[in-house]
């Protein structure tokens, strides 16, 4: 099967920016996701003939495409699947792809393919194998010179697997060995690749070879090198393992987060059907569509160094702080939380507040604050300690104390400044240490 | 000891004061109200184990304190204690013979409070705020479990302050829950590891998360058997991964179900995704309650892959969950939970902790 113009990297769809193996799957959500009236939920096919539709039956217009990303909501654009998608979008994508994988992948091996690559024009070119789309296939075809294409890859192919292998290999973790001859994670099953006749008699030997690139990569997304890995492939099965040490292979790779690729591409390769229920489960309320979804969607969120989450799309809201860090540990950097504010009954005693971000810049170190309060100077002897602060006596009223905290101190408790200079009083507090 | 309430008391939530007709929306499940409730939002709760007699509930809050209440059968509800710590509390769990709480807190600190004597002694120490504590019973040990925001995960012996064992964690601990012999600690960066706890604790296997964001409760089921088997993974992203650790088929038996999210299927206006921020097994049926930022608890099956209910919407999101001994009472925890940053924070709002009558609705459903 082959088509050999892949819309060049798996099939995505333009006004969500989603990544999916088939064609027909894209074709199937644009239908359900974007081509849907909302009125009488009848599916049309393209963004022109809905707004067609809800004109003539229901006489209302509509602007938008329901469901897209800002920037592609134009409703006059006929888009059906990969077609009809205007140059410049294909090329960002593109771009982006590439620099998604290359970020990924830091490989020699990018380099040895990214020669190879060119030399395809079909391809959008550029990028190495890491480009889930077609890429792959095309890109080794290349290599595979020595030796027929097909079948020579595997015996002959070796010797120029190796750059693709690394770039491979990510793919096929996720490639569950059922797909073996898949390869570029364009799922072969559709038939989509190219290199589909070669692909088949590899396929069989695919699997054998793998792991060693597999396990590199951890688990790239798609599969492009399917094909190529053949000779690494060896164990599809042996792969998962490697890779995860999770029980169940799909599930490690269908999650990847690490890599950009969409994560349905990578499972789907694997069996469409497993990784597919794994999240649309029963459990009411899941259709289909949303599940791959949003399993595309977080991919960046999980990388980011920078901690961000990013999980902004036309249809849903992370009702989340943008950092990535947990609720807990965003409260806990607040001065009211650090300060270890005596709370009724105790007495301020250390500072050991120290959340994990540190970030009261301006609390003295450390310090205690005292336990304040209550306007009324607690300290005398609050209770248990003897007077902890004995600076404080009096300093209550309204003296600043030498620090400067005291302004900022905080807004709820302490109605007096620190009061005598942290010389004064050791930061604990007392003597006894409650501890 | 007797099923919680049949109706006979509280019809209406709270037996105590609030006639609560004004506001609803604080209490729309109608559920009993839990007198002298925190301050500050409550991070956790725990009920007293079988072993001694009646319910007692401990719950954590970020007030610095950790309060204790008997819940009587009438269903009132009885304040009988408290301690603080000097910093926000985030974990408490009892010792197994119910006589021990253990309370984990910002201060870096975990204590001991001797319930009989009122006392409380410091028996761990982090380098960082300690996030989860568990009391860990093993035929030949015993020990405090606590994972804390240092990467580590420590193994006390209460008369020690050195641990008696100090395991590395890839990152912070972010949730953990232990039922013998094993143990699951939830890190940051979607980190998964397994310990499993026979003779010493070892950490047994690292799991590739399930989920694609940011992991924040676990909660581990049991089989037939009564054996730990797997667990139950929740997220920021309004999802929870339900895994096996050793199961037959693992692309069938794994799964994740969407939860606690914004008008479900209508697609035209964005859906709102809230965290879910606690999950808890009955201890009966094996159903599981979820509680999340968007003010709601459901209930599912997780063998008929069903959803047994869904309660109304709270007016804050609910922190907290956690069922009694006998599964028959369920107890949530409404207060904020950071989720829309700092600026929807309300120190004034009251802080609510309500107890539902669970032995029904958590009837697992008939499979086909």
């Amino acid at each position: 099967m082959g088509r050999k113009k892949k819309k060049q990297m798996k099939p995505w769809c333009w006004y969500c920016n989603r990544d999916f193996d088939d064609e027909k799957i894209l074709i199937q959500h644009q239908k359900a996701k974007h081509f849907k009236c909302h009125i009488c939920h009848k599916k049309l096919y393209t963004g022109p003939g809905l707004a067609i539709h809800c004109m003539q039956v229901h006489k209302e217009t509509i602007d938008s495409v329901p469901n897209a990303i800002p920037g592609r909501t134009d409703i006059e654009l006929e888009i059906y699947g990969m077609e009809g998608i205007p140059d410049k979008d294909m090329q960002d994508r593109r771009r982006v792809l590439e620099q998604k994988s290359h970020e990924s992948q830091k490989k020699q091996n990018q380099d040895d393919s990214d020669e190879e690559d060119d030399e395809d024009e079909d391809e959008a070119g550029p990028s190495s194998f890491q480009q889930p789309a077609a890429q792959p296939q095309a890109a080794y075809m290349p290599p595979m010179h020595p030796g027929p294409q097909a079948q020579g890859m595997l015996p002959a192919g070796y010797p120029g697997m190796p750059p693709m292998l690394t770039g491979v290999p990510p793919m096929i973790p996720g490639m569950p060995p059922v797909m073996p001859g898949m390869p570029p994670g364009m799922m072969p099953m559709g038939g989509m690749m190219p290199p589909g006749p070669a692909m088949p008699p590899m396929m069989p030997g695919m699997p054998p070879g793998m792991p060693p690139h597999v396990a590199r990569p951890g688990m790239p997304p798609m599969a492009p090198a399917a094909p190529v890995t053949a000779p690494g492939i060896a164990s599809r099965p042996a792969v998962p393992p490697t890779q995860s040490t999770a029980s169940k292979p799909l599930f490690p790779s269908a999650v990847q987060a690490q890599q950009t690729v969409s994560g349905p591409s990578s499972t789907t390769s694997d069996s469409p059907k497993v990784t597919f229920p794994a999240y649309t489960q029963p459990f009411s309320t899941s259709p289909v569509a949303a599940s791959s979804s949003t399993v595309a969607k977080p991919p960046a969120t999980v990388t980011s160094k920078p901690a961000t989450l990013t999980t902004l799309s036309a249809t849903s809201k992370l009702m989340h702080p943008d950092e990535d860090i947990s609720l807990e540990e965003r409260r806990a950097q607040l001065p009211r939380y650090q300060r270890l504010i005596p709370r009724p009954g105790q007495t301020a005693a250390v500072a050991a507040s120290a959340p994990p971000s540190g970030a009261v810049g301006g609390m003295i170190p450390a310090q205690r604050v005292i336990p304040p309060q209550q306007p009324g100077i607690r300290h005398p002897i609050h209770g248990q300690y003897g007077g902890p602060p004995q600076g404080m006596p009096g300093y209550m009223a309204g003296g600043m104390p030498p620090y400067g905290q005291s302004a900022p101190m905080v807004p709820s408790y302490q109605a007096g400044p620190p009061g005598p200079p942290i010389g004064i009083r050791p930061p604990v507090m007392s003597p006894g240490s409650r501890y | 000891m007797s099923l919680f309430g049949t109706n006979t008391g509280f019809g209406s939530g709270g037996t105590g004061v609030f006639g609560s007709t004004t506001t609803d929306s604080h209490n729309p499940m109608k559920d009993v109200e839990v007198t002298s409730p925190p301050d500050d939002s409550i991070s956790c709760l725990a009920f007293s184990p079988p072993t001694m007699p009646g319910n007692f509930l401990i719950g954590g809050s970020w007030a610095n304190d950790v309060r204790c209440w008997e819940v009587q059968d009438n269903g009132q509800t009885v304040p009988k204690a408290q301690q603080m710590h000097t910093g926000p509390v985030l974990d408490v769990c009892w010792s197994d013979d119910g006589s021990k709480v253990f309370t984990a807190s910002c201060d870096k600190t975990a204590k001991m409070w001797d319930l009989n004597s009122n006392q409380t002694i410091q028996i761990a120490q982090h380098e960082g705020p300690i996030r989860t504590i568990h009391w860990i019973k093993a035929p030949n040990y015993s020990c405090v479990m606590t994972g804390s925001w240092d990467k580590t995960l420590k193994f006390w012996d209460t008369r020690s302050p050195n641990p008696m064992m100090s395991l590395q964690m890839p990152e912070r601990c972010y949730c953990a829950d232990v039922v013998y012999p094993m143990a699951v600690v939830a890190t940051a960066e979607r980190g998964l590891i397994v310990y499993q706890l026979e003779n010493q604790p070892s950490e047994f296997r690292r799991i590739e998360s399930p989920l694609k964001h940011q992991h924040r409760c676990v909660a581990i089921f049991k089989d037939k058997q009564s054996k730990p088997t797997g667990f139950a993974l929740g997220s920021i992203e309004g999802r929870v991964a339900i895994h096996y650790i050793n199961p037959p088929n693992p692309a069938k038996d794994n799964f994740t179900f969407k939860c606690h999210r914004s008008n479900g299927t209508n697609t035209a206006t964005p859906q709102d995704i809230y965290a879910v921020n606690a999950i808890s097994f009955h201890p009966v049926h094996g159903t599981l309650a979820t509680v999340g930022s968007d003010g709601r608890f459901s209930f599912w099956d997780k063998d008929a892959r069903t959803k047994l209910k869904t309660s109304e919407q709270l007016d804050q999101p609910i922190t907290a969950c956690c069922f009694n001994n006998n599964g028959n009472i369920f107890a949530y925890a409404s207060s904020y939970d950071w989720s829309k940053g700092h600026e929807y924070y309300n120190p004034q709002k009251k802080n609510y902790i309500f107890l539902r009558n669970a032995a029904e609705e958590l009837k697992p459903r008939n499979k086909k």
